[in-house]
This record gives C-alpha cells, structure tokens and sequence, in this order.
C-alpha cells in the first residue's frame, strides 16, 4: 500500500485526564477505502482516540493528519470544512427524538448545504433504501426497535456522502442477527461508496466481520496492528486473550487483592 | 464545473464537466430548470467529462426526469464514467434511466 493512500495520520498521541494517562503515544495510519477497527477493552482509551480524530478532544501531545492537515492546531472553521466530509454513527444512535426519521436525515443538509428540500426527499429515499428502511420516513424514533434506529443513524451518518465514517461501538446492545445486519451493512458500504471506515468495538464478531485492518489499543498503546490474519495469528498473548476473551491471562481484570483486608479492618 | 448546451435538430444536448457534487448539483438543477421551462421533448446527459456524482447529484437527474416525464418529455444518459456508472448500479438507479455508450447512440435512437 502506497503511502499516499493514508489518509488519517495520528503519531505519537499522549492525552491525560485527572493524572489519568488514556492515550499513551499512539501510532496510527487510516488507509483510503479500508476499514480499519479499533479493538480493546472498556476503558483502554478507544473511545477517547476516536474523539481526538473527530476534534472533540485537544491532545496534550502528539499530531493528527486529516487529507494532509494537522487538525490538532486547525481554527474551528478550518476544521468544520473537514468535519463536513466526517459521518458518525454513535453508539445510541443519537437521533433526535422529537424528528421523524426524514427530518433526522435531512437536518444536516438543510442545514450545511444549499439544496432545494425536493432535491434532499429524493436523497433521504435513496439513503433509506441503502440501509432497506425506505417507507420509514414519517414514523418518530420512538416507534422504531434498536436495530432500526442504529440503522436510521448509519442512513443519518451517509446523508453527505462523506468521506471517512466513524462507527462508536455500532452492535452494542443489539441481538445478534441485528448485529450481523449492522455489520454488513457497515461492509456493503465501505466496498459500494468506496467509504473509509473507521470502527471502534470490543465486539469480536464484529471485528473479524467487518475489518480490512486491526489495531489493538491496550493501556493507550496501540499494541497490534494488521490484517485480520496478522492479528488472528498474533504471538502477543494479550491479543490472543482478548479474541479468545479469557479471563486469565496477562490482561488482568481484578485489582491485585493484596491489602484488602487490612484495608477492611483499618 | 462547465455546462455547455448544443442542439442536434430537436435534440438538446448538455454535456457537463467536472464533478457534480453537493456544492456543483445546485447549478446543474438551475440549467435542467431551463429546459424543463421550455418543455423539450427530448434531452441527452453526456456524462463523458464527470469523474464522480454524490447523490445530490444523483437526486438533481432523478428530478429532472420526473419533470420531463411530466410533460411527455424523454431524458437520457451518455458517456458514463465506469465509476459514475457503478454509483447508478448500487443506488438502482440504472434501471429507471435510459444510459447509453455513446452519444452518437442515443441521438441515432431519438432520430
């Protein structure tokens, strides 16, 4: 893969919360039209990484690299030219409940761009069919299941035809056939649009569905990154404990017990 | 982006240049506007010059041919890039368009 195909650049990436280290200097390269996920357990720092890559979080150190600029110094509206080629999928969906579902996709169009609203209804449709919800357009969130709202958020997310789309835990909380619908349909999309995803999950069926490539985020550090075969063939045992998702090994869930009933009886 | 507009006897001919994207399909959509204004009965898209169309600019052609379908009027696509051509593929939109190889092919079938 040549390197002009990177797209999104993070290096050397250091944030801390309350002398709290989340981020300890991570490396990382988004390849044009791949899907690249971020695996890792509740509170390895993913979720926090992806926030700095959307320009949520300012890092305390360290560069980020969208399409050639460094967005970690960018002036909000320099960056809002960026943000507008983003989509994000959250993990609750994020719909706004008092819209119906057109009104959710619409939002951003009316808002950001000059299109007539007959131009945006025919775009809403054609979104809906993607994600087989055409028909939906005037029922509320509330009248939706989970699955369906996730994927009237992915519709939501695609509403701009971006460039990059970030999916924040997108099978969480989704019975497995509804997980296995979102994964296809976060797969037919990367390959139809010629999307470049970026999907962060601690979801393992999901990793190995959905991935072009892997990174494994464990204490801030990205500790692997490849293939789904480089990383299912992984020598590093805290990788091979996560996919397997054993409690014993060298990720260790509990607190050393020592001092514990001292601490009890003090 | 550049429209320029010819006429082959009673045939419109617009070929377009450029990408048509969220920022470009508003101008494209004043331009279909106009023909649609003056009812013309049959138009040809060259699409030869346009490397990517998003889906606004998907949905402006999608209207221009409920327009002239409106009034009897007939619509049809030349010239597709092979990219341009898979993002009909996928959203289904070749099937409701008339697409052709060539120019020369549809003007010889308007004929």
């Amino acid at each position: 893969m040549q390197e002009k195909d990177v797209i999104v650049e993070v290096k050397d990436l250091v944030k801390t919360f309350d002398g709290r280290t989340v981020l300890d200097g991570v490396n990382l390269k988004l390849r044009k039209g791949e899907t690249t996920v971020i695996m890792g357990g509740s509170g390895c720092g993913k979720s926090t990484l992806l926030r700095h890559i959307i320009g949520s979080y300012v890092p305390d150190s360290g560069s980020i690299t969208i399409f050639g600029k460094e967005i970690t110094s960018l002036e909000e509206s320099e960056f809002d030219k960026i943000r507008k080629k983003f989509g994000m999928v959250f993990q609750n969906s994020a719909l706004f409940d008092s819209m119906n579902v057109e009104d959710n996709l619409s939002l951003a169009l009316r808002e950001h761009t000059e299109l007539a609203e007959d131009i945006i209804k025919i775009m809403v449709k054609m979104k809906l069919e993607l994600v087989g919800l055409r028909g939906f357009e005037k029922l509320m969130p509330s009248a939706l299941s989970g699955g369906m709202r996730k994927r009237v958020g992915l519709a939501r997310a695609i509403a701009m035809d971006p460039e990059i789309i970030f999916y924040d835990e997108p099978t969480a909380g989704l019975d497995p056939i509804v997980a296995g619908v979102i994964d296809k349909l976060i797969l037919d999309l990367g390959k139809k649009l010629q999307i470049t995803s970026i999907v962060v999950t601690h979801d393992m069926k999901s990793v190995f569905s959905v991935a072009d490539r892997i990174a494994m985020l464990y204490e801030g550090k990205v500790i692997a990154e490849g293939t789904m075969e480089e990383i299912k063939h992984s020598k590093d045992p805290r990788v091979q404990q996560f996919i397997t998702g054993s409690p014993d090994g060298p990720i260790k869930f509990f607190m050393d017990s020592g001092g514990y009933l001292e601490e009890l009886t003090k | 982006m550049q429209i320029t507009e010819r006429k082959d006897n009673d045939i419109v001919i617009y070929s377009i240049k450029g990408d048509i994207d969220i920022n470009s399909s508003p101008q494209v959509r004043e331009s279909f506007e106009k023909l649609v204004n003056e009812k013309a009965m049959k138009i040809v898209i060259n699409l030869a010059e346009v490397s990517y169309i998003d889906s606004s600019g998907l949905a402006t052609l999608v209207e221009m041919l409920k327009k002239t379908r409106g009034y009897g009027g007939k619509i049809r696509l030349s010239n597709l890039a092979a990219k341009v051509r898979s993002l009909f593929e996928i959203t289904k939109l070749e099937k409701l368009f008339d697409i052709y190889d060539t120019e020369e092919q549809v003007c010889a079938d308007f004929k």
